[in-house]
């Protein structure tokens, strides 16, 4: 129903697809299982949970547009000359991705104490996330498929974060309800967080198909 | 010929953007992490100190010259050195707020080694901590005064004298050794009289599993060098004619030895009875001495007790807890002051025997460790 | 697996050198989450809980705390505890901002000739956290031992 109506949209209504489909539909944790590890550690409290997000948030966004430029203004003009930016394109995402979180955790240390005291400190944490890296390299499939120019990645790169982020907030959430449940000892912490993990992620498959960009 | 250019244009691109980005970060460290120089003003005026920004607040003050306690040295977990700090703070961190009370931080009061200097501060100190200095020595003798407590003999070297009261305590650094990957420091009270130019005498008792004293009585040597800083603490002889008790236990003597033999030099002949407790006769040291004291000097009274075993002792002395010998020595206290030295329970026990007693609690006197 | 920042901390803290010599996990190879998860099923197995083992290691220690260095008899006279003193206070690996004199309390019980070693910091851990160190560590407690030491593992109180 949807995918009919995004056939037929305006390029303004298509934006705003391409950013649901990164959160919802295509949710990078949800959907595609990417980034659990800090997402099953530190949904524990509220509050990481919150400041991990947000960092997420961040360096999703700020590293597919880096990525992006790299891969349209780099690698891609050298494939010309034989240089297969496929197999590049792995290692200097990484590299870009860890100076991006080094910079970032700097320029915010000088900036403000409150937002690094929020959300810097989670920065290393990230690095090498894999979902980061992720972000990074589906858009590089999107942008080849689907001809995304800068500002559908920015929003494709915001939209995943906001996907993870809104997949911990919900598991934090749930854990914190958890605290008084009578869970078997076997189960508890990462057992019982994957089992929750998997009722979530089947609780988005109702999103699949509802969005084809 | 052919595949050799791919492979120069992929190593070129590849070196390229991590020169690229490694240049990003220098520049980035230099201009963002580079805090310049902080002016921090210390007691509204009182002393203006200009420091190197970027470090924490602790370690800037250290190296102006300013010795905030710290036993932990900054990793955050001892709490010691607190600070107020009026301006220029910033928010507090997440490391501090577990060790500050709501009552503390609304008080802008702050753990100074995890508050970092990026700006102008202004903060307000104790006042006598600004005399704290630095202190280097030689260790000129270790003796042993009982199985579990030695005396240690510095000789300072660097600066040559220390100007302090009877009472006053230093924080010896203890350095990294063995398990121990940093320096921590430990507060012991100077046992020497402050007469004695040049010398600071301590006395350590081993504590199982304690950092420092396990270096003490284990890698320390004689000609060694130590560093410590001082003094510290508010306890002394009070002002005033008041006839006194003296109660320690342990390595608490060390106050007490300075302050009987700085009376004698003195000519202070303040009535005192300095009642002493422990368990065994062999964990009494200084028996000789201070009986020797006490012949000599009419208004000192010294008193040992023991709480311990009493089958193989000859001993005619007192027997049981010192809280119990104190009770039964100390009759009226309303003109008396009360000198503590000890763990804190037994200072805890003692003060409120004494309390009984009549000694008011603005006439009792025990050394605040932190 | 990750960790927040604050365990991060925590695990620092409870490193050897930080707060005491000896650290609080010993030589312990396995992660805290599963110290943690394998003293709680050794307490829940023995019938009882923390807060009872944390309080009857609680009153040995205030009865020897008395004594200053003589031993004294508790839990009935069945054993002997003796408080060794030491100056000073040790924060919690945990934070929190509270601190615990220094010293230890030396439990013994003459009848199995079983010596057991804990600080005013230990039975505070134990309470709050369910936490009785790592194995190797000096005070390190095996829960099912002090719950037959003190006679709670008959599910007594």
């Amino acid at each position: 129903m949807i995918a009919q109506a995004a056939a037929e949209t305006s390029p303004g209504t298509m934006l705003v697809l391409v950013l649901l489909s990164a959160a919802l539909t295509d949710n990078i944790l949800l959907t595609r299982f990417l980034g659990m590890c800090p997402f099953l550690s530190i949904s524990r409290q509220l509050r990481s949970a919150f400041g991990m997000g947000l960092a997420v948030i961040f360096v999703t966004t700020g590293t597919c547009v880096l990525n992006y430029l790299l891969y349209v203004y780099l690698l891609r003009p050298l494939a010309a000359y034989g240089v297969p930016a496929e197999s590049l394109k792995l290692i200097l995402f990484i590299v870009v991705i860890a100076g991006f979180v080094q910079l970032m955790e700097m320029l915010i240390e000088r900036i403000s104490m409150k937002l690094y005291f929020s959300l810097g400190i989670f920065l290393p944490l990230i690095t090498v996330n894999c979902a980061i890296l992720g972000a990074s390299l589906f858009m590089v499939n999107h942008v080849a498929s689907k001809g995304f120019g800068l500002v559908q990645v920015l929003l494709y790169g915001f939209g995943t974060g906001l996907g993870w982020f809104v997949a911990i907030m919900l598991m934090a959430g749930i854990r914190h309800r958890l605290k008084n449940a009578r869970i078997p000892p076997a189960l508890e912490g990462a057992g019982i967080t994957l089992i929750i993990t998997g009722i979530m992620a089947m609780a988005f498959v109702i999103f699949q198909g509802m969005i084809k960009i | 010929m052919t595949f050799l250019l791919p492979i120069l244009l992929a190593s070129l691109a590849a070196c390229g953007l991590t020169t690229a980005l490694a240049a990003v970060l220098l520049v980035a460290e230099r201009y963002l992490v580079n805090y310049g120089p902080c002016r921090i003003d210390v007691n509204a005026g009182d002393r203006e100190l200009e420091v190197a920004g970027g470090e924490t607040l602790l370690a800037s003050l250290k190296g102006a010259g300013v010795f905030l306690p710290s036993a932990c040295g900054g990793r955050g977990t001892c709490a010691y050195c607190k600070v107020k700090v009026l301006e220029g703070g910033g928010p507090v961190a997440p490391t501090e707020l577990p060790l500050l009370t709501e009552e503390e931080v609304a008080a802008n009061v702050r753990i100074s080694c995890q508050v970092k200097v990026r700006n102008d501060l202004r903060i307000e100190i104790p006042e006598q901590l600004l005399s704290v200095r630095q202190y280097r020595g030689v260790v000129e003798r270790i003796r042993d005064l009982t199985h579990d407590i030695k005396e240690l003999r510095i000789r300072l070297t660097e600066p040559e004298r220390m100007d302090f009261v009877a009472g006053q305590y230093v924080q010896l650094e203890a350095p990294a050794y063995g398990d121990n990957p940093e320096p921590v420091y430990r507060a012991y009270s100077m046992s020497s009289v402050p007469s004695e130019d040049g010398v600071v005498e301590l006395i350590i008792r081993l504590v199982p599993g304690g950092i420092c004293t396990t270096w003490v009585f284990t890698i320390l040597q004689e000609d060694d060098e130590v560093t410590f800083s001082g003094p510290y603490g508010d306890f002394r002889l009070s002002e005033s004619d008041r006839a006194m008790v003296w109660i320690a236990g342990g390595s608490g003597m060390a106050p007490f030895w300075s302050m009987v033999r700085h009376m004698k030099e003195k000519g202070i002949a303040r009535p005192v009875r300095y009642f002493f407790g422990a368990v065994r006769r062999k964990d009494l040291f200084f028996v000789d001495e201070l009986r020797a004291l006490e012949a000599e000097l009419e208004w000192f009274t010294y008193v040992p007790a023991l709480s311990g075993e009493t089958d193989h002792d000859p001993w005619a002395g007192e027997r049981g807890l010192i809280t119990e010998v104190v009770d039964r020595h100390v009759e009226n206290g309303a003109e008396l002051e009360a000198y503590l030295c000890g763990s804190p329970g037994m200072i805890d026990a003692a003060a409120k025997v004494l309390h009984a007693k009549g000694i008011t609690e603005e006439r009792t006197y025990y050394d605040k460790f932190g | 697996m990750k960790q927040t920042p604050e365990e991060q901390r925590i695990l620092q803290r409870m490193a050897p050198g930080v707060l005491c010599r000896a650290g609080f996990l010993g030589d312990d190879p396995r992660p805290l989450q599963e110290i943690l998860d394998t003293d709680r099923a050794a307490v829940e197995a023995a019938g009882t809980t923390h807060e009872a083992l944390a309080r009857c290691l609680r009153e040995a220690y205030e009865a020897a705390a008395m004594a200053f260095g003589a031993d004294v008899p508790v839990a009935g006279g069945r054993l002997r505890a003796t408080w060794h003193e030491a100056m000073g206070f040790l924060p919690s690996p945990f934070g929190g901002g509270v601190r615990f004199p220094k010293g230890e309390v030396e439990l013994v019980d003459p009848e199995a000739g079983r010596t057991l070693r804990y600080t005013p910091l230990s039975i505070h851990l134990i309470a709050e956290r369910g936490f009785y160190q790592g194995r190797g560590g000096r005070y390190r407690l095996e829960p099912a031992e002090v719950a037959r030491l003190f006679r709670l593992d008959r599910g007594g109180d």
